[in-house]
């Protein structure tokens, strides 16, 4: 089974090197700048199946004006990126994900802190996202360099658009 | 109880019409009921009053409603217009819950006849409701039809020459199909590698045959990113419909791609393939279409449902057309050639005439420097026209190779600079022509100047460079190094080196110059100039100068020479002197130095020059002292004016007497230099006035001072004075004649010629000469007097004072001046600075003075006049004058900063949340691209760059991310519409300022309309 997923995160939020090492890819990243779009897959097997994740990597833009949203079409889940030592990021990231919602309806998404390796310039308070926890959201604090939780948060994704 | 009367029957009878109640019956009616209620009323009834108006109460009171109801309602269905909207009103509702199949039905001939009515009254309207249906089908159909049509024609136009079209055309006559047919049949080789069949949706791979040995990476993410790419492509240019990617084509690949309402169909094909193929792919879509329509609908990733479909895009990549090898039929190719050989030579020849014409044309046209402007062959003649520089290769000797015959050629070229980078190099290697040390060269269509350099030719590179800037190439001499200072101390320095070289008792044995420092080394001969001495005057800094010399004793003949000199003291009676390379002492010497000088001839002997001493006479004082005293005394003898009557030597002294004139030269005085002791001689004379003419010519010479222009002279013992005299000396002179005339020789004055008046003017004219000759910027190079006029001619600087002019109060009579000047150019400052602002003329606001010799401006200029002054600068420099321009500031013409303030005062005004001005700012976008168009031509006419700022703002509502990155898309959004208007693209610049810069103060809810917007800012370079 496949499903398209995209990931939606600002600028420099590190997406990109968040899958860089966890995914099949034959695209160059030049595709990001030319295109707008990388695409690469994951594949997580489940107890009773196993999913192919085709990862729509969208350019990172803090320009939210710029975001393609067209191509979003068809996707199953969303993979929110923030950079945790820029608390701007996350409104970035709700930001696109309420424009693909809003384009395409509500999909099961995960919120992805990446950059937990970077403790000292964290900017985001454990109250804020024990909050966002609250309201039942998958969020996991990632590290592209440590490679931590990054597994998991594509595992988590999987079981919920395969359902 | 029984009735005669049937009470039914009673309203049953027909009324008297129809509006009106049958009143007879109903009060009938109302008996009977009275009857039955009292059986006495029948025999006081004698009939029923027709006309009771009880009657009609009655009847309102029993049925007044129902026919108030019954009037409106019939009323409705009796008027067509109340009836028709009462229909229309449930009309939708009843055809939506009548049965479809009868509905359509009973409409479909109406509508039928309703369409047909409306085409025949105006097909226009029904055109204008298909047209968005048939229009991409149509383009679609026309487009594939001419690629079809095209596709064929370039195959058959590739194959028509060739030996495949020849076997081609032989095969469609042997079997009677077209040329065409069999042309499609050979040509089109190709092969159907992949096929993807992908979601619409998302972009997911549905399925994915491969043929056999075809590769591919993984199909799941080329068919997403193939979706990706059509997605791309149809947002970046806003494309609304709802097709896909037709074609791409990459080399020998090509993707073909149909898409269908839920799924596209990609196919890779190598290859060649026929447009037909399209069909093929475009019948499997609708195939699987048809019998998946609902799998393909509901796919969400799955593709276990879809596993039938994979048979049929096996029927797609099966597809391929291989070439085929025949064997080669030798008979037809001799039959062809035959034919072909005699007509083929004709058409080669007339073919390559005008082939090499065309060969010769491109060859022109990618000649660097020569733009070929138009070319034409008409008449056999060829003819053409253009620019080129004068460095680029001559168009006619071009030709030479080309097989063109020249005598057809008619050339006409217009010479031009060209800017191309080449030939830039070329003008400058010529104008500059840059020393050894320096390399030009052409890096990314700059011109670099690379190596060492004195500033004289920096600076006029550095000229070279800001002329070139307008529109030239970039000429980059920041790699050039200065090494004037280094240059100079080392040509200083060889001077030095070389004056040393040829300085006798020096031998230079090593010199070098090393950062900044001179180091020497040799021998020297401590008689040998000092060397140290000899820096002096040669601008060589002595501190820098590390000399090494070692004493040695030359034998070169000269400094032999000298230590003989120093050591043997010779007497003033010997003279040492080289003669051929030998030292020969000449002269007389007391016995004693000649033993000297013996001695040291034979040390010599051994190595070094001969030292002869054999010319030494040796003589006793005594025998010297008379030697000299005889000496002495015919020397005075034959002196005029003096005779010796007595003499004689006693005692070693010498006693001399006689008569001496007192113009005659002084006994005494002759003694000097005859060596005779002045102490031990005794004189005794006395004086007398000699007659001798000689004497009197002496005399009257003092006494009478003749001018320049007479000359004494004695002829016969005569005296004679001939030439030119003022009346006041030729009195004097007749005077003095006259005293003579008892005894003396004779004076004769009859050849001196009276020349007063001339003489006066000649005075005149030498005090006018020479005030011309002390003005400034006047040469006097000749000037003369003869038969009373005078002429003078010599240089003068159109700005010097006028020499007409100065005649004026010098008593010359300008009409006996004769002048000829020639004008040249003083190089005196103050006539530079004159001719400056002659040629400048230099505006109100710039001052030019004379400091030292140099000339300064000062103040404000526009760019364009310091630019001039900027060239003068440097031809001054090459007359060795000096014009300071550093001092200068530069001014901004009037009209271009009123063109500026006008413009930065313009505002593009946006909607909330719109990168894009609305349609109410495009005039402003109009007239602000002409003043900025305006004021870029004008500034370049000023000689500065105007450049144009476009600043973008947002209002404060939202965040500031958002805000910069739209206040900076307005500012880029404003630069391509300016771009589209003509403006040049190179002189806008562009920024987001965000909130930053508010035109006014805001309330961040609301926000402010006058901040969304983009400002302008100019400036001048």
């Amino acid at each position: 089974m496949q499903k398209k997923i995209c990931m939606l995160g600002g600028f420099a939020v590190g997406k990109t090197s968040l899958v860089r090492r966890f995914v099949q890819s034959i695209f160059s990243e030049t595709y990001l700048t030319t295109v707008g779009v990388k695409i690469d897959k994951k594949s997580v097997v489940l107890p009773d199946k196993t999913v192919d994740l085709i990862l729509w990597d969208l350019a990172g833009e803090d320009d939210i004006g710029s975001f393609r949203v067209s191509y979003v079409r068809g996707a199953s889940g969303l993979v929110l990126v923030v950079d945790g030592t820029r608390a701007a990021t996350l409104a970035v990231a709700l930001t696109l994900r309420e424009r693909a919602e809003a384009e395409f309806g509500a999909m099961p998404f995960v919120l992805l802190f990446n950059k937990s390796d970077l403790a000292d310039r964290w900017a985001i308070s454990d109250s804020e996202i024990n909050e966002l926890r609250q309201l039942g959201w998958q969020i996991y604090l990632t590290s592209a360099l440590s490679g931590e939780c990054v597994d998991d948060a594509f595992r988590q994704l999987a079981s919920m658009v395969a359902k | 109880m029984t009735s005669t009367v049937d009470p039914i029957s009673l309203p049953q009878r027909a009324a008297s019409n129809d509006t009106e109640i049958d009143r007879e019956a109903l009060a009938n009616l109302l008996v009977e009921i009275a009857r039955n209620v009292d059986p006495d009323y029948r025999a006081r009834f004698h009939g029923v009053p027709t006309a009771d108006p009880r009657m009609e109460t009655l009847r309102q009171l029993l049925v007044g409603r129902e026919i108030s109801e019954l009037s409106r309602v019939s009323h409705l269905l009796d008027e067509p217009e109340q009836l028709a909207s009462a229909v229309g009103g449930v009309l939708p509702s009843a055809a939506a819950r009548a049965p479809h199949a009868q509905l359509g039905e009973a409409l479909a001939p109406a509508v039928e006849r309703a369409v047909q009515r409306s085409i025949q009254k105006s097909p226009r309207t029904l055109t204008d409701i298909l047209y968005p249906v048939f229009l991409p089908a149509i383009r679609k159909s026309i487009g594939e039809k001419i690629d079809q049509t095209f596709q064929s024609l370039n195959e058959t136009l590739r194959h028509i020459f060739t030996w495949h079209g020849l076997k081609w055309r032989f095969e469609a006559w042997r079997t009677g199909a077209s040329f065409s047919e069999v042309v499609l049949k050979h040509s089109l080789v190709y092969r159907v590698e992949h096929v993807f069949l992908i979601n619409r949706n998302s972009g997911l791979l549905i399925a994915h045959v491969t043929a056999d040995n075809a590769t591919s990476e993984d199909p799941q993410l080329i068919s997403s990113m193939l979706s990706a790419i059509q997605d791309f492509v149809k947002d970046s240019f806003n494309e609304k419909e709802q097709s896909g990617l037709d074609t791409i084509r990459f080399g020998e690949l090509r993707l073909w791609s149909e898409v269908g309402p839920f799924a596209t169909l990609v196919a890779v094909i190598r290859g060649n393939p026929p447009e037909e193929l399209h069909e093929i792919v475009r019948d499997v879509l609708l195939r699987i279409h048809d019998e998946c329509s609902q799998a393909l609908e509901q796919f969400d990733g799955d593709s276990s449902q879809l596993a039938g479909v994979e048979t049929l895009l096996q029927t797609c990549v099966e597809l391929k057309q291989e070439d085929s090898n025949q064997g080669f039929p030798w008979l037809v190719v001799a039959a062809v050639l035959l034919v072909l050989i005699p007509a083929g030579g004709w058409f080669l020849l007339s073919w390559q005439s005008g082939q090499r014409w065309q060969a010769y044309v491109s060859r022109l046209s990618t000649q660097p420097g020569i733009i070929v402007a138009e070319q034409k062959v008409r008449d056999g003649q060829f003819y053409i026209a253009g620019l080129r520089d004068p460095l680029a290769a001559d168009p006619l000797s071009l030709l030479s190779g080309t097989q063109v015959d020249p005598a057809r050629v008619h050339s006409q070229w217009q010479f031009y600079q060209s800017l191309e980078p080449e030939f830039v190099l070329k003008r400058l290697t010529a104008s500059l022509a840059p020393p050894d040390s320096v390399r030009l060269s052409i890096v990314n269509d700059r011109i670099v100047a690379e190596g060492e350099a004195p500033d004289t030719w920096i600076d006029r590179a550095r000229a070279a460079a800001r002329q070139l800037s307008a529109g030239g190439p970039v000429f980059d001499i920041s790699r050039v190094r200065d090494v004037s200072p280094e240059a100079r101390a080392a040509e200083h320095w060889q001077a030095y080196v070389s004056r040393l070289e040829v300085q006798p008792g020096i031998i230079v044995a090593e010199q070098k110059v090393r950062d900044g420092q001179f180091y020497i080394a040799g021998l020297r001969d401590p008689l040998a100039a000092d060397p140290l001495s000899l820096l002096s005057g040669t601008q060589v800094d002595p501190a820098r100068v590390h000399s090494q010399w070692q004493f040695y004793q030359s034998l070169e003949p000269e400094f032999v020479l000298k230590r003989l000199t120093a050591s043997l003291t010779p007497p003033k009676s010997v003279r040492l002197s080289i003669v051929e390379d030998r030292i020969v002492a000449e002269g007389e010497a007391p016995d004693t130095w000649i033993d000297r000088a013996r001695a040291a001839a034979r040390q010599l002997s051994a190595g070094g020059p001969v030292f002869d001493i054999s010319g030494v006479r040796d003589v006793s004082p005594e025998a010297r002292a008379a030697e000299h005293w005889q000496a002495y005394v015919s020397r005075l003898e034959a002196q005029p004016g003096i005779i010796v009557a007595e003499q004689k030597v006693r005692d070693g002294q010498f006693y001399i007497a006689g008569l001496r004139d007192p113009l005659a030269a002084d006994p005494q005085a002759l003694l000097s230099g005859t060596e005779v002791d002045p102490a031990r001689v005794h004189s005794q004379w006395q004086f007398y006035q000699s007659l001798d003419p000689e004497f009197v010519l002496k005399r009257l010479t003092a006494s009478l001072t003749p001018p320049k222009s007479v000359r004494l002279s004695i002829v016969e013992d005569r005296i004679v004075a001939e030439g030119e005299a003022p009346d006041t000396w030729i009195d004097r002179a007749r005077a003095a004649a006259r005293q003579l005339s008892a005894g003396g020789p004779v004076f004769d004055i009859s050849k001196v010629r009276d020349v007063s008046p001339e003489a006066r003017a000649a005075e005149h004219w030498q005090t006018y000469v020479s005030r011309l000759e002390a003005q400034p910027g006047i040469i006097v190079a000749q000037q003369r007097a003869r038969g009373g006029h005078f002429y003078i001619s010599g240089l003068r600087d159109p700005q010097a004072a006028d020499p007409q002019a100065l005649l004026s109060g010098t008593g010359v009579d300008p009409a006996r001046v004769h002048s000829q000047w020639q004008f040249y150019q003083s190089l005196d400052p103050k006539f530079v600075l004159k001719r400056l602002v002659a040629s400048l003329a230099p505006p109100t606001s710039v001052r030019l003075m004379t400091i030292q010799d140099r000339i300064v401006a000062v103040g404000e200029a526009p760019a364009a006049w310091i630019n001039r002054a900027r060239v003068a600068s440097q031809q001054l420099s090459a007359d060795g004058l000096s014009l300071d321009i550093s001092e200068l500031r530069e001014s901004t013409p009037q009209e271009l900063t009123h063109l500026r303030d006008t413009i930065q005062a313009v505002d593009i005004f946006f909607d909330s949340g719109k990168a894009v001005p609305g349609p109410e700012q495009l005039p402003v976008l109009d007239k602000l691209s002409n003043q900025l168009k305006e004021l870029a031509k004008d500034a370049r006419e000023a000689g500065v760059t105007a450049q144009f700022m476009l600043t973008g703002h947002s209002d404060a509502t939202g965040r500031e991310t958002a805000n910069v990155s739209i206040s900076a898309a307005r500012a880029e959004t404003v630069r391509a519409l300016l771009k589209k208007r003509g403006v040049d693209p190179e002189l806008l610049l562009v920024r987001g300022a965000g909130t930053f810069e508010p035109a006014e103060a805001e309330n961040s809810r609301t926000g402010s309309s006058a901040n969304r917007r983009v400002s302008v800012t100019v400036n001048f370079h």
